[in-house]
């Protein structure tokens, strides 16, 4: 009997353990926070409906409803602005329902925009009837109704995921974003007082150089040497003489200064790169470049101020030629082969502060390569940037007294990839938390920028994110 | 609250025995039985002494000294082997003479057994459960004749019990044990509850069944767990957490036939939390819902044997195996928020897989020779597997092959004189993917009048590619990295001299048994990844490389009365001839000592073991580009480490309740700094390896109830 009293022991003991190895579950309490999706906007007269959006820092827990007090400063309710819902007693009721995850209102401009007049509204939250709720972040914002640089903002350009199709020029002080797909040019005419020709950074373009002066003359044979040789990547530290330099020196491009002396003028052998992209990756990964779009043989001549541009297929006698001008007001003149065609890609030279984009770098010792989630700074346009460590500085405390404009690089990789880990096979890539960047936009204002995200909450990539704010 | 309760039970389960006396009388299972039994390379089961092959036993006592759960707990303490952990996947895996799992099997009852890699190759030996084990039966050198492709640096050979004196034997144990320095009884530390039931239902039939759970809750050392929600590298652990649950059910007939049939379940969840957290910053709130991108892995095996043994025409032995194998490991893939701890975006699909279905058929004794024992046989390996992307990270696409091998082989043992035998032997083997092989083995044994033993042992086995070397495809702008469909399985050579002597003392109380070997292995025709194109830079794997390595290795046993004491070093070097790179093929030279006490004081019935195993510091080239940009080769280390274990286990009741008490890495080996580790072009060389989780300790407490 007791034999099985003792089984029965044990068999409780084992019994006991197998009943303990649940997780001790606890969930933390987060806190509820209602703001401004922008510190500050400006008006314009081009539109005179504005959303104005409020985000929550998690999905509301329960409806309820959002206080919003109005004062202006030189300008009047139902004059020069309203409001949807209106405001009774300066004050704006906003509902939201269960599981929200933002809430907006609309501003209606009145009048219109007059140089020299300073009217701005300022919106702040003064109640949210949820009671976790924290204030916290844009619990104000300022409406300029006058031309002036922002006060900061956030932003998510739109890269456009795993295959990241898009470049995305931003202007910080307007907060404008540009989008346009990365192929749809192949080459820039710089418009400036020298005769350049740039190839598309993120298409993994290259060009190299024949011994010829007559572009019917060249064909696969008389450069089969050379052919082989014009592509990036693949650790090839010679390889970098085929892409314009990475810190777009216009002294440096791959092809040469356009000559007044027409017979000055090579023939180039020129890699298409490849079509973005169109494959979905795993969650983590980039596909970024698609089918390859081939090689064709370029000669580029001058005539007065417009650039003669020569083209054929390799193996071709004839050729195309087509007179491309100067843009005034921008960097470049962009060419589409394809369309056969100018086509118009940047804002102007002075609307942009920086460029997120696929682009070909160099790795020291090992030419050229392919970098995604890059950002350029507007080098043509003097934008210049640099890096400052959070060790040394934060961003928060970060102001004009810390400026220092020596640090200042013209390179427009300044940037550049320095803002994340590289991951490689096994290992995606990872946003650095340790660092922001200061720039000097096109308008001489000082912004600090930091990134918040490279990859979409559930780690898909071509997703970033950053905030940024004027330098006081 | 849960530990008291722990106690409580134990002290429940001592007390009621407290007051009943305890009978002295003679023991007979005190004493060891001398003569061990082997199978492994065998015609037909007979003892270490008359085996051709050099076979190294690991006995039960042995596993029960060490509380081994499975094959990675006992291994680490045997010469030339090395258990290396995968911090990212969770498995272990075996090195032997410096050649990884690939080139080594692991068998179960004679017939290799299935992972979701290969088919008793590429093993995984935190997943092999020693509980119903009876020995472990280790062969070093290629065994291509016997076992067939993959046994080229040596085998294991996993014997399990399938008898039983008692009617009726009814073993629950539980063993707790501390991972490095962490427990507690819900989410550190391992946690292990097994019961077997054995039956022995009449003269022919026995039957048994065991279940194991085993709760591993992984290493955290200075890791913070999954719910750590900063991004500073210390989310998640240092070696992962792993829950496994394993059923085996066997019914064996004794008869003019023998027969048995073995089941096997096993499952196994590994859960994998990333170190990167994503803060998800939100800068109009300035708040962050921290997230990351876990993994947890589910693996499960199943394997049915059915084996037929017998004579016919009185004399004439057989001898059939017939098994279906599979293991499929899924992928779940999510996002974990950290914060309110709630898992979105959950994907679950196939990671890897094999299924195989095997059959191995042997006769000898067919042709009626007094001196000459012929065995012949075939085998069939039909091995279906599969892998998807994410198990390999160059690779694109999912893998689906079918890889078929259709054997026959021939065996002969020759006895020349009492002294002298002699076993050739030859495999052919046809498959589907490859050009026909063969593996070949001539082995000789010698006795001298004094007793000493000699053996020299020649083999020959192909190692399969495996498919990361087949099918990789990583092309992009950047990279250019390709497998290759072509490539040939390499060719593994090995010989092997062994002098063994034991000597007698104290009328047959005492002994003293020393080896001497040496051996000598090269694999042929090494696949590695090569540079096939300069401009662009295009690499490919390709059959190209030799791999040799030699070595001496001394042992002594020694048994005094209740002493056992055994004693080992070895001496190997590596060389590799790389004829994809520049290369230096000098050999690089490594020390292994072991050594093991064991003492049995009978009165108390207690065992004492001490486990020692000094691994030296070990080389490897390195190559590196210089400040010049030129490639330089570097020796680089890996510092030398020992592991060294301890037990007490003691025996109460009338034996009827078995208690141990030990610890592992009394030496608390963690981390040990290497300079061997190579960078690749996105990540500096990892300057340690983990190879262990610490000193830790372990009670392992067990009933058996016999009736």
């Amino acid at each position: 009997m007791k034999n099985y009293f003792n089984y029965l022991c044990i068999f409780l003991l084992v019994l006991s353990l197998n009943s303990c190895t649940d997780d001790d579950s606890q969930t933390t309490t987060t806190n509820f926070v209602v703001a401004f999706e922008q510190p500050s906007i400006q008006l314009s007269n081009e539109t005179n409906s504005n959303t104005i959006d409020l985000v929550f820092s998690e999905p509301a827990p329960q409806e309820g409803m959002i206080t919003i007090q109005t004062e202006s400063s030189n300008a009047t309710y139902n004059q020069d602005f309203a409001t949807i819902p209106e405001a009774v007693n300066g004050n704006l009721e906003i509902s939201f329902e269960a599981g929200d995850e933002a809430a907006s209102f609309q501003l209606e401009q009145l009048s219109e925009i007059i140089e020299g007049e300073e009217k701005s509204i300022t919106f702040s939250i003064t109640a949210v009837s949820i009671p976790e709720t924290v204030f916290s972040g844009n619990t104000n914002l300022v409406v300029n109704l006058f031309e002036s640089a922002a006060l900061g903002g956030n932003l998510a350009p739109e890269v456009g995921g795993p295959n990241q199709p898009n470049q995305v020029y931003i202007d910080l002080s307007s907060q404008q974003e540009t989008v346009i797909q990365r192929d749809a040019w192949d080459l820039a005419f710089y418009s400036g007082n020298t005769n350049r020709v740039v190839l598309n950074y993120s298409t993994q373009m290259a060009v190299g150089k024949t011994d010829f002066y007559n572009i019917s003359e060249v064909n696969e044979s008389n450069v089969a040497q050379l052919i082989p040789q014009i592509s990036i990547g693949n650790f090839n530290p010679a390889n970098m003489e085929y892409i314009d330099h990475p810190s777009g020196d216009l002294g440096q491009t791959a092809m040469d200064v356009v000559s007044e002396n027409n017979e000055e003028n090579p023939v180039y052998i020129l890699n298409l790169g490849n079509e973005v992209g169109n494959s979905t990756p795993q969650l983590g990964s980039v596909d970024v470049d698609g089918e390859a779009k081939g090689l064709i043989k370029i000669r580029v001549l001058q005539n007065n101020e417009a650039y003669i541009l020569q083209y054929a297929d390799v193996n071709e006698t004839d050729y195309t030629e087509i007179e491309i001008n100067k843009s005034q007001g921008f960097n470049y003149t962009f060419f589409n082969f394809e369309q056969a065609s100018t086509v118009i890609i940047e804002p102007e030279k002075n609307k942009w502060d920086i460029n997120f984009t696929v682009f070909t770098n160099e790795i020291m010792g090992a030419g050229s390569y392919m970098f995604t989630d890059f950002v350029l700074t507007n080098r043509q346009a003097e934008v210049m940037a640099y890096q400052v460590l959070t060790s040394e500085v934060n961003y928060e405390e970060f102001n004009l007294t810390n400026i220092d404009e020596s640090n200042f690089e013209l390179d427009q990789r300044s940037i550049g990839s320095n803002w994340r880990q590289g991951g490689g096979p096994g290992q995606a890539p990872s946003l650095r938390e340790d660092r922001f960047f200061i720039i000097k936009d096109t308008d001489g204002n000082y912004y600090k920028l930091r990134f918040t995200a490279l990859v979409s909450e559930i780690g898909e990539r071509g997703n970033p994110a950053f905030e940024y704010s004027l330098v006081e | 609250m849960k530990k008291y309760y722990l106690f409580l039970m134990i002290i429940c389960v001592y007390s009621s025995y407290a007051q009943k006396e305890i009978k002295q009388k003679a023991n007979n299972t005190w004493k060891e039985n001398i003569k061990e039994v082997v199978v492994t390379g065998q015609i037909n089961p007979q003892s270490v002494k008359k085996s051709v092959y050099e076979v190294k036993v690991i006995n039960r006592k042995t596993i029960e000294n060490l509380a081994a759960n499975n094959l990675a707990d006992v291994l680490n303490q045997s010469l030339n082997i090395n258990i290396i952990p995968n911090t990212s996947t969770g498995k272990s895996s075996v090195n032997l003479f410096g050649l990884d799992g690939q080139y080594f099997k692991i068998l179960i009852d004679n017939i290799p057994m299935v992972n979701d890699e290969g088919m008793g190759n590429m093993a995984d030996l935190t997943q092999i459960n020693l509980d119903d084990v009876e020995r472990i039966e280790i062969v070093e050198g290629a065994m291509g004749v016997e076992y067939g492709a993959n046994a080229v640096s040596g085998i294991i050979n996993i014997i399990t019990k399938k008898t039983t004196k008692k009617n009726w034997e009814i073993i629950p144990f539980i063993q707790e044990e501390s991972i490095g320095n962490e427990y507690n009884l819900s989410n550190q530390g391992r946690h292990i509850q097994s019961i077997k039931i054995g039956k022995n239902i009449n003269e022919k039939w026995y039957t048994n069944a065991v279940f194991t759970r085993n709760d591993f809750n992984g290493f955290l050392n200075e890791q913070k767990g999954k719910n750590h929600p900063f991004n500073d590298g210390l989310r998640g652990h240092e070696w992962l957490p792993k829950l496994q649950n394993n059923l085996k059910a066997l019914v064996n007939y004794r008869g003019k036939v023998n027969a048995f049939y073995k089941f096997e379940y096993f499952n196994e969840d590994v859960n994998r939390y990333s170190r990167e957290v994503r803060t998800n910053f939100n800068s109009a709130t300035q708040t962050s819902n921290p997230s990351a991108s876990d993994e947890y892995f589910f693996s499960e095996r199943m394997i049915h044997h059915l084996n037929l043994n017998g004579k016919f025409h009185k004399k004439t032995h057989f001898n059939i195996s017939l098994s279906y194998q599979q293991q499929v490991r899924d992928i779940e893939q999510f996002t974990y928020r950290i914060l309110p701890q709630e898992r979105i975006n959950v994907e679950r699909t196939e990671f890897e897989s094999r299924k195989v279905f095997f059959t191995r058929g042997t006769l000898n004794d067919f042709i009626k020779l007094s001196n000459i024992n012929i065995q012949s046989g075939y085998e069939l390996n039909l091995i279906d597997g599969f892998s998807s992307p994410m198990s390999n990270p160059l690779s694109g696409d999912q893998v689906n092959r079918s890889l078929n091998s259709y054997d026959v082989f021939t065996t002969a043992e020759v006895k020349a004189t009492d002294r002298l035998s002699f076993r050739p032997g030859a495999r052919l083997m046809l498959t589907n993917k490859f050009n026909p092989l063969l593996a070949a083995s001539f082995t000789t044994k010698y006795i001298f009048k004094n007793g000493l033993e000699v053996r020299g042992i020649l083999g020959r086995a192909p190692r399969t590619p495996n498919y990361d070397e087949l099918y990789t495809f990583f092309v992009d702008s950047n990279h250019d990295v390709r497998g290759n469909e072509a490539l040939q399985p390499e060719i593994g050579t090995s010989s092997f001299l062994h002098l063994k002597k034991k000597f007698w003392f104290n009328d047959y109380n005492s002994s003293w048994q020393t080896k001497l070997s040496s051996w000598y292995i090269d694999v042929k025709d090494r696949i590695e990844l090569t540079v096939t194109n300069n401009t662009p830079l295009q690499f490919q794997y390709n059959n190209i490389d030799l791999f040799r390595t030699w070595g001496i290795e001394n042992s002594h046993q020694i048994q005094h009365h209740n002493f056992g004491f055994n004693l080992g070093i070895s001496l190997r070097g590596i060389s590799q001839v790389l004829d994809s790179s520049n290369f230096n093929d000098d050999f690089l030279y490594t020390i292994q000592a072991n050594a093991n006490l064991t003492y049995k004081i009978p009165k108390w019935k207690t065992n004492l073991a001490l486990y020692y195993k000094y691994n030296g510091p070990q080389y490897q080239f390195i190559q590196e580009q210089n400040e010049a940009g030129e490639t330089e080769f570097r020796r680089g280390k890996l510092n030398p480490f020992s592991w060294f274990d301890a037990s007490i286990r003691k025996s109460f009741l009338n034996q009827n309740l078995d208690v141990s008490l030990g610890a592992r890495n009394l030496l608390d080996v963690t981390r040990v700094n290497t300079t061997a580790a190579e960078g690749g072009a996105h990540s500096e060389a990892a300057s340690n390896l983990l190879l262990g989780y610490g000193r830790s300790f372990f009670l392992r407490i067990q009933y058996n109830l016999n009736f």
